[in-house]
């Protein structure tokens, strides 16, 4: 790679677009029901003291509620707190609508989360608008076409960071761009932790060679930022600051996993099997569907008392079926040295390959196997998730409850 | 305060074809007929194949959640509630 040591801020129209849907869950929640509207309220978890809070809305942050603390500490802040549990399929339809909304302005529409999008109009005739009037333009249509009560902060930009960094400016409902003629203003504003991917850690590691402002950070050199980072990182943020693009890049999905929080810790294997089942059919069932398999499954468990312990398994064949993946993680879970109350568990999937050809076994008859995977996942397609399960999965109708990650959206039209 | 309830309900739905628009405009449930003030939001499921519709609405002073089940077009209220506290 060569590297451009001296670059000036790029002098680009800025034609990225970042939106964020503020508060997200908890505006959605105060759409559906207007009698939550102008009220603090804050989607947990669980709606009990420990659950663990989500989202907050603009009337209960104001109040210092925030995303993960305790429904018994929100309600310390703001004894009049009303908590209500996750609505997934709510949240995913106001994606949608969302992203088809978008989708009519260019062609180049990225889920970031579930919340956040990134528009690219570079090259689209919507650009002949202006970017500040699209902005204003789509949060009206948001409005009327989706919900009277939503609200979302956009920030414009030549590369993505700085069009995301815009769009936290002002919120809720902000409009904000930064450009080679303002960012140096908006520098001097904003604290180094104010940067999206700047954590404690990275600030440290920033004040160890004497950048404390993001006006330094801006003017420090390759080297000085090498020092910092002691990895390319150190070139991606000189050009980051610099509204230079380095983050657009498509990830391919590396693994398939999913993860539980106990609502009570367990600590017995028995009590642990069928909850490692369920999570076990829902990876299984989105992997099958993406068309992977994979060679390599993965458990982790935290303790209660916040000890760790993970462990992977390569395996010598793919693997799609629910049960093979689950005789894999069970035997993992088997291997874990304490006897403690697990808080949460998770699992994962890793090693993929297009599920596009059968490896034929001399022992077993694959054939017959992939057929009833593909029966079992067609009953379930027509009926419902769960309607044919394995019987390890008993009696956990009440636990792996539907939820939405933090992260990217995929498989989400 | 919210109550789940998951009853058969009877709904007055109401199409539009100048505005391309539908909504609930009353619902008859426990010997009352209570008119629908708003529809705060309207949104899709889908249980394995079968469509549902679900619309978010609102009377005077209560919030209820319909249920429409597309393959039978029968109508379930889901739940129940006020803008208070549990």
């Amino acid at each position: 790679m060569d590297y451009q040591i001296k670059l000036s801020f790029n002098r680009r129209l800025s034609c990225i677009m970042h939106i964020d849907l503020n508060s997200c869950f908890a505006s959605i929640e105060q759409q559906a029901n207007p009698f939550l509207r102008h009220k603090p309220i804050a989607v947990a978890a669980y709606d009990t003291p420990n659950g663990c809070i989500l989202a907050a809305s603009i009337e209960a942050k104001r109040l210092g509620v925030k995303v993960g603390l305790r429904v018994k500490e929100g309600r310390l802040l703001c004894p009049d707190l009303i908590v209500r549990a996750p609505d997934s399929d709510k949240y995913r339809a106001v994606h949608t609508a969302l992203r088809k909304l978008l989708s009519g302005y260019t062609p180049k529409v990225i889920s970031k989360s579930i919340d956040e999008f990134v528009l690219d109009f570079f090259g689209t005739l919507a650009l002949q608008k202006g970017m500040f009037t699209i902005g204003k333009e789509i949060k009206n249509r948001i409005k009327e076409e989706i919900g009277d009560y939503l609200t979302v902060s956009i920030g414009l930009g030549p590369n993505r960071f700085l069009a995301k960094t815009a769009s936290n400016l002002h919120k809720p409902d902000g409009l904000d761009e930064i450009n080679a003629n303002n960012f140096k203003e908006i520098y001097r504003s904003l604290g180094l932790m104010d940067l999206n991917g700047i954590n404690r850690q990275n600030t440290i590691r920033l004040n160890t060679v004497g950048i404390y402002t993001v006006t330094d950070f801006f003017n420090a050199d390759i080297p000085l930022l090498r020092c910092a980072f002691h990895s390319i990182l150190a070139y991606y943020w000189f050009l980051r600051l610099r509204g230079w693009e380095i983050d657009d890049v498509d990830w391919d999905t590396k693994s398939f996993g999913h993860s539980y929080s106990l609502p009570k810790p367990l600590t017995s294997l028995e009590e642990l099997a069928p909850i490692l089942s369920k999570l076990v059919e829902k990876v299984g069932s989105r992997m099958r569907h993406a068309h992977f398999q994979a060679k390599g499954v993965h458990v982790a468990l935290l303790y209660q008392d916040y000890q760790y312990f993970h462990e992977g398994k390569s395996l010598d064949q793919s693997i799609f079926d629910s049960r093979d993946i689950y005789h894999t993680a069970f035997y993992l879970l088997q291997h874990s040295p304490y006897q403690l109350p697990v808080r949460n568990i998770a699992i994962s999937c890793f090693d993929l390959s297009p599920r596009t050809t059968l490896q034929l076994g001399l022992f077993y008859d694959s054939i017959r196997k992939d057929n009833l995977v593909i029966a079992i996942d067609s009953v379930n397609d027509r009926w419902g998730n769960f309607v044919i399960t394995p019987a390890t999965m008993i009696n956990t109708e009440n636990y792996v409850h539907d939820r939405i990650g933090f992260g990217q959206i995929r498989g989400l039209i | 305060m919210i109550q789940k309830i998951s009853a058969p309900v009877s709904v007055q739905l109401v199409y539009d074809h100048r505005r391309h628009s539908v909504s609930p405009r009353q619902i008859f449930w426990d010997g009352r007929i209570i008119r629908i003030a708003k529809v705060g939001m309207h949104h899709t499921i889908r249980e394995g194949r079968t469509l549902f519709h679900v619309f978010s609405v609102t009377s005077d002073n209560l919030f209820f959640r319909l249920k429409l089940d597309t393959e039978n077009l029968f109508w379930t209220l889901e739940e129940i509630a006020d803008g208070l506290p549990n």
